[in-house]
């Protein structure tokens, strides 16, 4: 990684973004940038506000002061459907699939943004609609491919084991094709060998389609693998915004894992 | 076959047929209810008012003329002869849709995340505008519907059937209406397009999506305001083809509306979520009520099927309150 970054290397950049509900901060004048291109780390303690701020990036919360900056350009105010027409796609640390579809049909609504049929062609089922199911369902199943789930791809997604739904997950907003790919703890809860899978699609996609990522994970080995840059938060402030190398060996990062008080 | 074979058969096949009809209604419920947890109770003021406005365009109506007239002490009623049947019900799918994005504008937009049973009173509140609106633009009196689906007893099948009753008996055939058949024959179309069209088309898994996980839905680029306009136009014109053929039976009338309390049961029967279960919980009821009335309503002086619907939804409701179809209720503790 280069020290000097031109402008039009970053894809998104935060600027002082302050979050509070009520009486209660959860985000205090945080900045960072994410580069095109990295696996971007963030990392923190429970209740750090790594959440709040995917939740930010993604339009589900809108914070009270601060600009982001996508693609080069200041963004307004905007609903999470709009965000991911920007090219923002993500995945939840809860999972939130379309249970009752099959795994097919996930990652077909992945790809909704990039359909454009309109509805009289799509209910009589004439040229554009038909053309575009065709051609947009054979890139679901690359993606089906590359994420070794074709035994599945038939299985209504509730019924699959727990790591299979992350996977899904995974694969829905890899369909999507976006710039930047948020992904909300893409290993909680996963045994050993389901995790390295992760880990392996996680690097694939970065290195493959050329996907910027930005992650949330608890797994310190596991970010220190995979992650270009860490940012650490921790109770709504940042803390440190380095490499992982650096944030490893940082005593305030270490203190704020363990919980030492300073005075 | 005895003649009371054969009457017991023309019994389930008239059931059927009414059953249908039961299922269109409730079809444009399920529809509402999947895709945004709204029961929406104006479902059949919607039958009324699509109803209501085919045959104002088709009769060449000046809607509000009452009104017009009140006000300006003109006398205008029609402004022309009418249209013909086709270019009146493509200006009522319009109308509907117009509805449908005005429900949303209006309404739905400012209820998001409240409470069910806030929203259910919203809809109560809708079918009454909506009766008074209708009532307002065309006038209350009961008029004819005619689009040009055949009806009358099908003399056809009366043959047919006559010749199957065995020898020494006397029969005359069964009667079975025309615009029945027809209505059963549009209602199984309408099922078929809209499965297909939630199956295999961007907007139909945008549909279901929504009524899986809206918060998932947003995150992969649907809007759930136009998702919800399109739902409540494809209810639209559900309650579109429920009204022409509600209408063309037995008049387009105030009662109409009505018709939305016998979909409840076939709900019940269904289950709230289900298009399948709301056709097969149609026919179980349209089916139920006719044989009921056949074989026990002399016992008890009749007049059962204005009651064995509801009394068969109370049953289920004790043994399965998800009804035949619908999604398991399952409370983790």
């Amino acid at each position: 990684m280069q020290d000097t970054v031109r402008e039009d290397d970053i894809l998104l950049e935060v600027r002082n973004i302050s979050l509070s509900f009520g009486g209660v901060t959860a985000l205090e004048n945080i900045s960072f940038d994410i580069r095109r291109g990295e696996v971007r780390a963030i990392i923190g303690p429970n209740g750090a506000g790594k959440s709040s701020m995917l939740n930010v990036i993604n339009g589900f919360y809108h914070p009270q002061e601060g600009e982001i900056w996508f693609d080069g350009k200041l963004r307004h105010h905007m609903k999470p459907h709009q965000v991911a027409r920007l090219g923002i796609a993500r995945t939840f640390q809860n999972i939130a699939l379309f249970k009752g579809m099959s795994t097919l049909d996930n990652l077909m609504t992945g790809r909704l943004i990039n359909m454009h049929a309109n509805l009289f062609s799509q209910v009589a089922w004439i040229g554009p609609a038909q053309r575009e199911e065709i051609e947009h369902r054979q890139k679901v199943e690359e993606i089906i491919d590359f994420l070794k789930i074709q035994s599945i791809r038939k299985t209504p997604v509730g019924k699959l084991p727990y790591g299979m739904q992350k996977r899904v997950e995974l694969g829905r907003a890899l369909a999507a094709e976006s710039k930047l790919l948020l992904l909300d703890e893409p290993m909680a809860g996963m045994n050993l060998e389901e995790k390295e899978d992760m880990c392996r699609f996680v690097l694939d996609v970065n290195e493959q389609f050329g996907t910027t990522i930005a992650l949330i994970e608890h797994d310190m080995g596991v970010v220190m693998d995979i992650s270009n840059r860490v940012v650490v938060l921790d109770y709504g402030k940042k803390l440190a915004d380095s490499s992982p190398d650096e944030v490893r060996n940082n005593p305030e990062v270490i203190d704020a894992y363990l919980g030492v008080s300073h005075d | 076959m005895t003649p009371d074979i054969l009457n017991t058969i023309e019994v389930i096949l008239n059931g059927l047929m009414t059953g249908v009809m039961y299922s269109l209604v409730a079809l444009g419920f399920v529809l509402i209810f999947k895709a945004s947890g709204i029961f929406n109770y104006a479902q059949g003021v919607m039958a009324l008012f699509a109803a209501l406005t085919l045959v104002g365009f088709q009769t060449g109506q000046i809607p509000f003329s009452h009104l017009i007239n009140e006000i300006f002490g003109t006398h205008v009623h029609n402004w022309g002869p009418g249209l013909n049947s086709v270019l009146a019900i493509l200006l009522t799918i319009l109308v509907m849709i117009l509805f449908a994005w005005l429900v949303e504008k209006l309404l739905l937009q400012y209820l998001v995340n409240q409470e069910p049973i806030i929203l259910f009173m919203a809809t109560i509140g809708l079918a009454f505008f909506m009766e008074g609106l209708g009532d307002l633009m065309w006038g209350a009196d009961i008029k004819t519907l005619d689009v040009g689906i055949p009806s009358g007893g099908s003399f056809w099948w009366e043959d047919v059937t006559r010749t199957w009753v065995s020898e020494g008996y006397e029969y005359y055939g069964m009667y079975i209406d025309l615009l029945d058949v027809w209505a059963a024959g549009i209602a199984v179309l309408l099922v078929t397009i809209l499965t297909l069209f939630s199956q295999y088309t961007k907007t139909g898994r945008a549909l279901r999506a929504v009524a899986d996980d809206h918060q998932a839905a947003l995150t992969v680029g649907i809007s759930l305001r136009s998702i919800w306009v399109i739902v409540w136009s494809i209810a639209g014109f559900v309650a579109l083809v429920a009204g022409i053929m509600w209408g063309s039976k037995s008049g387009v009338q105030f009662s109409l509306s009505l018709i939305a309390l016998k979909a409840l049961p076939v709900l019940i029967l269904g289950g709230f979520t289900s298009i399948p279960g709301a056709i097969i919980g149609g026919l179980i009821i349209g089916v139920g009520e006719k044989l009921f009335e056949f074989w026990i309503g002399p016992l008890v002086g009749g007049a059962t099927e204005n009651w064995f619907a509801y009394v068969l939804a109370l049953f289920f409701l004790m043994f399965r309150p998800q009804g035949l179809f619908g999604e398991r209720i399952i409370e983790r503790v």
